[in-house]
């Protein structure tokens, strides 16, 4: 059927393309409907959205148009434009069509406005015979297909999709029945042109659903259409950060000695694409639209309990593949693969394996363990087979698993008091704060980062604050009080997320189109704008911004008087170990001379030249110490805490969680400091 | 037969050699082989199993001469062939004893019983079982001068009726995989190209677009990256190595042309379908192919894996480095996915929809990639293009395809004739060939005495065509010029008894419950025309819906998604324009001229009656009374005008006014 002539497309030259006599330049593959619309001509749609692929259902948008002399007609909506053409949006031929689509549609649905309106438009009448399926109703299905095609290219669940023939045709869930899957995300409802879909929302009973759902399908539609040129999150998920990380020397090589390695090809996301089985929803929860969980499919481990069996791995995501990757020096994607299935397999965290793990080696590289103490084990860096050896004997609980199961802060101990170690060598490399590991990211360079990690409530984990990009690559937190006035936003921001059970990626892994115009496009202002009304919409009231951090801040203020109550929360916690910070061996400072060499220059002013290594080294920890200092008494000024880091009475009084028994924790402390 | 085929066999097994692959260098001897264990024996009994005899009792007649050989000792001097369709249904359960070619119809256990005494083992041919002459009542011994045979000329179907569909040995001999041979050995795959080119031949199944011209857009889209939007969600792979696929999903009532050539001959289709791929450079292809046809795909499935067996399917062809292989997809049986896209559709485990074709299937098809979609008939005349050359194709037909395939229709076609004609079967005849002697002179005409009154071509969204139009040359144009199409085939004969609102309205009625739903005016446009056309059945209309009738026409034909759409009018348009008076006595008599529409007539008894109560006894609601040698009367209120007492009566004395 049809005919089957092709034409050669240039993909580089714009076409000319003339509609109603005004021509404009497009390129090749614009539609007609993008065509008329760059200028300003009206042609209507019933079908069409954005958001989704053209469907070329309704027939509405028939248009003529002239191709080599020749005319006829096509749906605007879904002809590319491939050659010079001309479009007659309002010809007699254009305007007969439209009317007689509408004047079937109007036949059936009489009373929809959707319909209505552009009847009224080409003065279409109701017809002179009566339709045995009319349907009365101004909200009646128009079998337009957009719930359907946003279920699918939006949602990426095809919940519903079209059952039944010809007059039978419907939108329905697969055998008529409430489909499990459907999480009553809203966007078919939203994206409907009258109104036929409803949601009936009796477990959230939300407030103002109208308004989540506009905002909620704002994001789902930029997950649709923008992802695929940002963070990829959908297709490859967070796996494309390898690379970015190596390039910006962040990505932690060697326990956090090294920002990136010659073999970062070898784990980058091309590799991660062909192993990880992409492109299928694989969201945390059922409805997430941006699924970035991925998954190893049959994957054959040649270790322990499951060797030579096919499993399914969760993952690897980014911090996967540096904590049990580039951290200790693996480069093999099999073998980071195999650690991330035993670490899931034994409830371990594969951050806080492969930051301790990172540590044994380092240790044991510098003298401090030998095979004796490891139980024989080479733990060199990048022995991977070690490695899950180690990781099999943490989880039997056996030989120098034991003390690695225990964490960096007791290994720092245990290795000082029965294997000799240096305790500064040790707390140095150590990297925990607060007893618990670091997560993937080198702060060197990013004082407000440092920070960020060191102060996190919950030891440093970068879910408080993620500022190394504003901080040391965008030079946006010039100052103390720059930075302090982040180390308040982004940790109150951040904080509210886990308020209110929500996942932190939706806000800042895709980003509004217009994102870059906003001021300060690093709160993405428009997804604040976003959550602002989610919550407004979902137990009412009108919440803006500064309500919502003043949430965060009373939570936060109340974890920290707990922690005080537990006897930390003190400065000394809000401190990490200097790899987190600058160069603690030689070799790490020559690897990097020349821009430390600069800094003493430009910020110690002192001149480098004829010093040893040694010397700089050491002015140049003082000088990040005194400026990593200099940020705690800003951030704790901005937080409204004592020097010490103690919430005072008047802040709690301020949040309102003033409560007798509350300020008797601070008190005690700020007595004890001599700070009251 | 050769006559070097007529030498005893020194190898009376003909499985010598199964298993083996075959290769350019021993195709010949495989066919040779064939023939000398044909040659060995005193005759073959061509059997009919095609789908039509099967259902008439031809396994049982097959079974039933094998037993009756076995009993006389005759088993090792006349082998039993099953076949695919011999063409002539109406006369099934056909039996054809060869080398004579001795024809006969109608076959049961008894007449079969005396063709095995008489004819095999006295060897004088039966009399009473042969075709009889439609105007003399005379019996016409061989197939060859039976008027239904005489006019045909067998391209796709040369070998109907003479190979074991079941038996790839059986294809060789006749000549199949020899054109294969010769483009593996002595073409490239552009002289394939060219040879289809030269022939001029246009698709077979509805539309009738140039296969070379498809074929080259697909080499071109192939080598150049498919630059079109993709059908799939998953972004397409860039390479694009295009993809092959048969349309055998043949949907229209009454058609049955490519469901017999399956089962008649599938290697055919299979040969072609690797020419086809080693001219555009493809190494899969599939076969979609309705569920509603087992027969076919069950000899589909056994050709495939013996073709894949002797190594003319799968890797290194005929001992070639050409690789080729097809895997069948099986479609529900819905009509829309006879349409390309929504098969592809279909086949990439989507709802089976069309979709828009500005981007053609050639650029972006099955999975994003470029795909030649062919249908079953085009795909088996391949191979005699290839092996007698595009020219002597090209010959064949109306007009000269020797500039451009668009100036006429080149070779033959298959039609299945169905309705009110005698010799309802399968013809293939040369293109141009007139609607008269495919209805009359091949088809035997209209039975019971009746008038020819309207031919439906094309399928349910072909038109009818009326008495006046019998001259009309048969081919892609001409048709389409006249309000009707050539559609896949299908040829529905009607007689005057038949009404021309109520044949609209049965097909509209078809095509509305087969409308996909996507588009509007497809999908709502059926259901206002039926609606209008049952109004007029009914004697409930005015003049004024006529208008509307013709607008809502207009904008299916124009603004409808895919084909299905477009040509759901012809049926209406083609009988208002050929019998509109047949309406306007619908609306403004409130008569139905035909005496069909129930709403517009009543049965009546005249006096022809003599009275002998055949009609009472089978009137369904015992509405007729009358003493027995007396007029009978019908009670109109009662009556539900099933017409059972017009066809029972043997006096004419049934009226319907």
């Amino acid at each position: 059927m049809g005919s089957a002539t092709t034409t050669t497309t240039t993909t580089t030259a714009t076409i000319p393309v003339t509609v109603d006599g005004q021509t404009i330049e497009v390129k090749p593959g614009t539609t007609v409907l993008e065509a008329a619309r760059m200028l300003k001509i009206s042609i209507p749609t019933l079908c069409h959205h954005s958001a989704v692929e053209a469907y070329g259902a309704c027939r509405v948008c028939m248009t003529e148009i002239e191709v080599r002399g020749k005319k006829r007609m096509v749906t605007a909506c879904n002809f590319p434009i491939r050659e010079p053409l001309a479009v007659f949006a309002e010809s007699d031929a254009t305007k007969r069509q439209r009317r007689g689509v509408l004047s079937m549609m109007l036949a059936r649905w009489p009373n929809v406005p959707a319909i209505q309106t552009l009847a009224k438009r080409y003065g279409v009448q109701n017809p002179g015979y009566k339709h045995p399926l009319r349907n009365e109703a101004p909200d009646a299905c128009i079998l337009c297909g957009l719930c359907v095609k946003a279920c699918s290219e939006m949602v990426w669940e095809d919940v519903i999709a079209f059952a039944g023939r010809g007059a039978r045709r419907r939108v329905a869930m697969p055998f008529g029945k409430q489909s499990e899957r459907c999480t009553g995300c809203g966007t078919c409802a939203y994206i409907c042109p009258t109104g036929a879909i409803k949601v009936a929302d009796e477990k959230n009973n939300p407030v103002d659903p109208a308004r989540i759902r506009k905002y909620g399908f704002r994001l789902t539609k930029e997950m649709a259409t923008l992802d695929d040129s940002q963070c990829k999150m959908r297709r490859v998920g967070t796996a494309h950060l390898v690379e970015i990380m190596d390039a910006y020397d962040l990505l932690p090589t060697h326990n956090y000695k090294f920002g990136k390695h010659a073999e970062i090809a070898r784990i980058s996301s091309p590799v991660w694409t062909s192993l990880v089985r992409q492109n299928v929803p694989d969201g945390c929860w059922v409805g997430c639209q941006m699924s970035c969980a991925k998954a190893v499919d049959d994957f054959v481990p040649r270790t322990g309990p499951y060797k030579g069996r096919k499993v399914l791995v969760d993952g690897p995501e980014y911090e996967t593949v540096a904590s049990c990757g580039s951290n200790i020096g693996v480069f093999e994607p099999h073998d980071i693969i195999e650690l991330n299935f035993y670490c899931d397999t034994y409830g371990i965290d594969t951050i806080s394996f492969g930051t301790a793990c990172a540590f044994a080696m380092e240790c044991y590289e510098a003298g401090v363990l030998d095979k004796r103490k490891t139980g024989g084990l080479d733990l060199k860096f990048g022995n991977a087979t070690a490695a899950l050896e180690l990781l099999h004997h943490m989880s039997r609980g056996e030989g120098f698993g034991v003390l690695v199961g225990q964490g960096i802060r007791q290994m720092k101990r245990i290795f000082a008091e029965r294997f000799g170690g240096d305790p500064k060598f040790l707390h140095d490399i150590g990297m925990e704060a607060k007893g618990l590991e670091y997560s993937e990211y080198v702060s060197k360079e990013s004082l407000a980062q440092q920070a960020g990690y060191a102060m996190a409530q919950k030891g440093p984990q970068h879910d408080e604050a993620w500022l190394i990009f504003m901080d040391m690559v965008n030079k946006q937190l010039p100052t103390f009080e720059k930075k302090a006035e982040a180390l308040y936003y982004f940790p109150m921001w951040r904080t509210w997320f886990g308020l209110m059970g929500l996942c932190k990626l939706p806000w800042n892994d895709v980003e509004p189109e217009d994102n870059a115009k906003w001021p300060e496009p690093n709160k993405v202002p428009g997804h604040v704008e976003g959550y602002e009304n989610f919550l407004s919409g979902m137990i009412g009231g009108d919440f803006k911004i500064q309500d919502i951090l003043k949430m965060s801040e009373r939570v936060y203020n109340f974890q920290r008087v707990f922690a005080i109550r537990m006897g930390h929360g003190r400065r000394e916690d809000d401190r990490g170990p200097y790899r987190a910070m600058g160069p603690v061996t030689a070799e790490e400072y020559e690897s990097r001379a020349e821009r430390y060499d600069g800094q003493l220059k430009e910020l110690v002013k002192v001149d480098p030249a004829g010093k040893s290594t040694a010397q700089k080294m050491a002015l140049l920890r003082q000088y990040r110490e005194e400026q990593y200092e200099g940020v705690l008494d800003a951030v704790y000024k901005r937080r409204g805490w004592t020097r010490n880091g103690t919430p005072t009475p008047e802040t709690l009084k301020g949040l309102g969680i003033d409560y007798p028994w509350v300020v008797e924790v601070v008190k005690a402390r700020m007595a004890e400091e001599g700070s009251a | 037969m050769s006559a070097r085929a007529q030498r005893p066999p020194k190898e009376r097994r003909a499985t010598s050699a199964r298993a083996a692959r075959i290769s350019a260098r021993t195709l010949d001897a495989v066919g040779r082989k064939h023939q000398e264990l044909l040659a060995g024996y005193k005759g073959l009994l061509l059997v009919c199993t095609g789908t039509g005899c099967v259902s008439a009792g031809g396994f049982v007649i097959r079974d039933s001469l094998k037993a009756m050989l076995k009993k006389r000792r005759l088993d090792k001097k006349w082998l039993v062939v099953q076949t695919g369709c011999n063409g002539f249904c109406a006369m099934g359960p056909i039996l054809v004893v060869q080398p004579e070619g001795i024809f006969y119809e109608k076959l049961n256990e008894k007449s079969l019983e005396k063709v095995a005494e008489e004819h095999l083992v006295g060897g004088k041919p039966v009399k009473a079982s042969m075709h009889k002459d439609l105007a003399t009542g005379n019996p016409i011994a061989k197939m060859a001068e039976i008027p239904f045979f005489a006019k045909q000329q067998l391209i796709a179907l040369r070998n109907k009726g003479i190979v074991d569909p079941e038996n790839i040995e059986s294809a060789i001999a006749m000549g199949g995989y020899a054109a294969l041979k010769k483009a593996l050995t002595t073409m490239k795959p552009a002289d394939v190209l060219g040879e289809v080119m030269r022939s001029g031949i246009r698709g077979r199944g509805g539309a009738g677009f140039p296969t070379g011209a498809k074929w080259e857009s697909c080499i071109k889209a192939s080598a150049t990256g498919a630059t079109g939007e993709s059908n799939a969600q998953a972004v397409r792979p860039s390479p694009t190595k295009p993809v092959l696929v048969c349309n055998a999903d043949e949907g229209d009532p009454g058609a049955f042309m490519d469901r017999s050539i399956i089962e008649t001959d599938p290697h055919a289709v299979l040969e072609g379908m690797c020419l086809g791929a080693y001219a555009i450079g493809a190494s899969e292809g599939f076969i979609y192919i309705r569920k509603e046809y087992p027969l076919a795909l069950e000899r589909l499935e056994k050709a495939m894996a013996q073709a894949r067996e002797r190594g003319l399917l799968g890797k290194r062809i005929l001992g070639s480095d050409f690789a080729f292989d097809i895997k069948i997809h099986r479609g529900a049986g819905a009509f829309v996915c006879g349409e390309s896209t929504a098969l592809m559709a279909s086949m990439e485990g989507r709802v089976g929809e069309p979709r828009a074709k500005y981007v053609h299937n050639v650029e972006s098809g099955y999975m994003g990639r470029p795909t030649v979609l062919n249908n079953v008939e085009t795909w088996a005349n391949v191979p005699v293009i290839v092996e007698k050359g595009g020219a002597w194709f090209g010959s064949i037909g109306t007009g000269d395809v020797a500039k451009s395939p668009w100036n006429g229709s080149s070779g033959t076609k298959v039609f299945s004739r169905v309705g009110n004609i005698a010799n309802t079967g399968l013809v293939e005849v040369p293109m141009g060939i007139r609607l008269k002697e495919i209805i009359f002179d091949i088809g035997g005409g209209i039975p019971g005495g009746r008038e020819f009154k309207a031919v439906q071509t094309g399928g349910p969204s072909g038109g009818c065509l009326p008495k006046s139009m019998l001259d009309l040359p048969v081919d892609f144009d001409t048709l389409a010029k006249a309000g009707s199409m050539m559609g896949s085939g299908g040829m529905i004969v009607m007689d005057d008894r038949t009404c021309m609102v109520d044949v609209a309205k049965y097909f509209i009625d078809f095509l509305k419950d087969e409308s996909c739903g996507k588009c509007t005016p497809c999908r709502e446009g059926l259901i206002a025309v039926s609606e209008i056309l049952g109004a007029i059945t009914r004697g409930q209309a005015t003049e004024a819906l006529l208008g509307e009738l013709e607008g809502l026409c207009d904008t299916m034909a124009v603004s409808s998604l895919c084909q299905l759409g477009a040509t759901a009018p012809n049926p209406v348009l083609s009988t208002l324009k050929y019998f509109r008076d047949e309406y306007l006595a619908h609306i403004r008599e409130r008569k139905c001229p035909a005496g069909v529409c129930k709403s517009l007539i009543r049965y009546e008894i005249t006096p022809n009656c003599n009275g002998c109560h055949v009609c009472a006894r089978n009137c369904p609601t015992n509405c007729i009374s009358g003493d027995k040698k007396k007029l009978h009367v019908i009670d109109a209120n009662a009556c539900i005008k099933c017409g059972i007492c017009r066809d029972v009566c043997k006096f004419d004395a049934v009226r319907v006014g």
